[in-house]
């Protein structure tokens, strides 16, 4: 997959924009963060229809304008496409695809797949379970795209049932029936982070064996606050009945707290090296390792089952690796793949391609 | 701000569902540019819709007596009752020509977030209904939504133990979608194809 032509206009500090990149790797060069990384910014929004900064659209358009249009040319799975989208400080964003309005988000999934290295991808390793369990769902969305449907309903049940929590109501019988809605939504999640798993496992032991040479292995793990703690790999059916006997269970306890204390959502997935924990027991170093050889993973992951490699983001990565990890991922990227970087000190970079030049717009 | 009148319209306007500030001057600004008969008959159309239709005593749906012309059918089914969240949903229901029984019309979906529990919702109505009128089967055509689903699950729990039949159209309805949006057809084979909740 590939960027063959992208085009900004009022998109953050872009007035208007249009680059038109190499297929193979891209070096961004300039003088502050902010411009690269938007153009980078701006191919994750074609691909996730999200900003990978996790801020609201409206952040996207630039002060004083009403809208921010992104557009772009992609090829991939053997045709070429024009993906437009306009963002609107008021009303709802409008997402074309080769001038057919698209209704739903979800058929956006697909047309173009990108995997971002990011500078605080470490947090992955390092901070809470949240930022784990959103990766496996990430993960999960990319592998099948209907796991956004059950991602949603599962979000959705919970929040009704915490309302129903909060409301003080006692029915039983309503309670029973969010119990049950929870279960079957929180069952298909689960059986969609279990495969995810099972997946990205192995390709991240592989990964980290390439990225550092401590001998070290890299486990994904999952321990879940339901059954008997561990995920396994069986059918959504089997999760399901597990959840709705765990919600039994708690659902004195979570009447107390007025919180929804069992499930999918407050489950710890973790990486370990060496059988311990590495949010806790590993260094700086090897985490920024595992950091790295998960995103290698997911990499090549999505590349085998799609049989096309995603494009490649990487901003600002290499100025925080020393040398030995920089060489190390240089060497793990896929030479076939559409790769863009940014990089405020090109002499970081130990891979080359061509150099682009960004200040109000891009140049070689 | 505008001038009195006009900003009180737009004011109400704005209170509409699916418009926004930005529609309702739009929609205000063309009621005082047109001529003047056709704003007025916009305006007795408002009030000649809530002086003379009022809702079905018995099920719900929109009527112009104390009941509506589906109550008043003879020659439907009273064994059978349709269970649907607002009136316009019968509308599709009607549309497709396959169902010959009456209705119910809740008033909604359960759904905690907005407040609505059972009590909001008119399932007392319809337990008072089954006697007098001998209901054996209700077909719970909620909305394909999670709230819709739950309510027509509530529903199962509620009344089966009370001697009916409690049915579910079939999916093949879009998931997340609004009854309004699903094609005649569609429900058409939701209807025959209904699943015992
Ligand atoms: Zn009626």
């Amino acid at each position: 997959m590939r960027v063959d032509w992208l085009s900004l206009s009022q998109f953050r500090s872009y007035q208007s924009l249009e680059w038109a990149p190499d297929p193979g790797v891209n070096v961004l060069v300039g003088r502050n963060a902010t411009g690269k990384t938007n153009v980078l910014e701006a191919i994750g929004y074609l691909a996730g229809l999200k900003s990978f900064r996790s801020v609201p659209d409206s952040e996207l358009i630039a002060d004083d304008a009403g809208a921010a249009v992104i557009r772009a040319a992609v090829s991939g799975e053997d045709r070429e496409r024009l993906i437009e989208i306009q963002l609107n400080r008021s009303g709802p964003r409008q997402v074309q695809v080769d001038k057919n309005r698209l209704r739903r988000s979800t058929e956006m999934l697909g047309v173009l797949r990108v995997v971002a290295f990011l500078s605080d991808d470490l947090d992955l390793v390092k901070r809470g379970p949240s930022y784990r369990r959103d990766l496996l769902d990430e993960i999960a969305v990319q592998f099948w795209p209907a796991a956004h449907l059950d991602q949603a309903e599962f979000e959705r049940s919970l929040r009704q049932r915490n309302a129903f929590l909060k409301s003080g109501d006692r029915d039983q019988t309503t309670l029973s029936v969010w119990d049950s809605r929870l279960a079957q939504a929180g069952g298909r999640v689960l059986a969609r982070r279990a495969k995810a798993t099972g997946l990205l496992a192995p390709l991240l032991a592989v990964a980290y064996g390439e990225i550092s040479s401590d001998g070290l292995e890299a486990a994904l793990g999952y321990r879940a606050t339901w059954g008997d703690g561990t995920l396994g790999n069986r059918t959504a059916g089997d999760y399901a009945d597990d959840l709705a006997q765990a919600l039994e269970a708690s659902r004195q306890a979570d009447l107390d707290r007025r919180l929804t204390t069992v499930g999918p959502h407050r489950d710890e997935p973790g990486f370990r090296l060496n059988h311990s924990e590495a949010r806790t027991h590993a260094s700086q170093g090897e985490q920024r390792s595992i950091a790295l050889a998960v995103k290698i993973a997911s990499h090549r992951a999505i590349g085998d089952l799609y049989g096309e490699s995603p494009i490649l983001l990487l901003d600002d990565v290499f100025s925080e690796l020393d040398a030995g990890r920089s060489e190390a991922l240089a060497a793990s990227l896929p030479e076939d793949t559409q790769t863009i970087i940014t990089s405020a000190r090109p002499e970081d970079v130990p891979l080359t391609g061509l150099q682009w030049t960004v200040g109000d717009g891009i140049s070689r | 701000m505008f001038e009195g009148p006009v900003q009180r319209l737009i004011d109400e306007l704005a209170r509409l569902p699916g418009i926004g500030q930005k529609s309702a001057q739009r929609l205000a600004f063309h009621l005082l540019l047109v001529e003047e008969a056709d704003a007025r008959r916009l305006a007795a159309a408002i009030g000649d819709m809530r002086d003379q239709i009022s809702l079905c005593e018995r099920c719900f749906n929109v009527a112009a007596a104390d009941e509506c012309s589906i109550c008043l059918d003879g020659r439907r089914d009273q064994s059978m009752v349709c269970v649907v969240e607002r009136p316009q949903d019968i509308i599709v229901v009607e549309r497709t020509q396959e169902y010959r029984g009456r209705y119910h019309v809740l008033g909604g979906a359960l759904s905690p977030i907005n407040g609505i529990g059972p009590g909001q919702l008119r399932f007392e109505e319809l337990k008072s209904r089954l006697e007098p009128e001998g209901i054996a089967e209700l077909i719970v055509a909620t909305n394909p939504t999670i709230e819709g689903d739950a309510t027509a699950m509530y529903m199962a729990r509620e009344f089966k133990p009370l001697g009916v039949r409690v049915s579910r159209l079939a999916s093949g309805l879009p998931v997340g979608g609004d009854l309004d949006y699903a094609d005649e057809l569609t429900i058409g084979r939701a209807l025959i194809g209904r699943t015992e909740l």
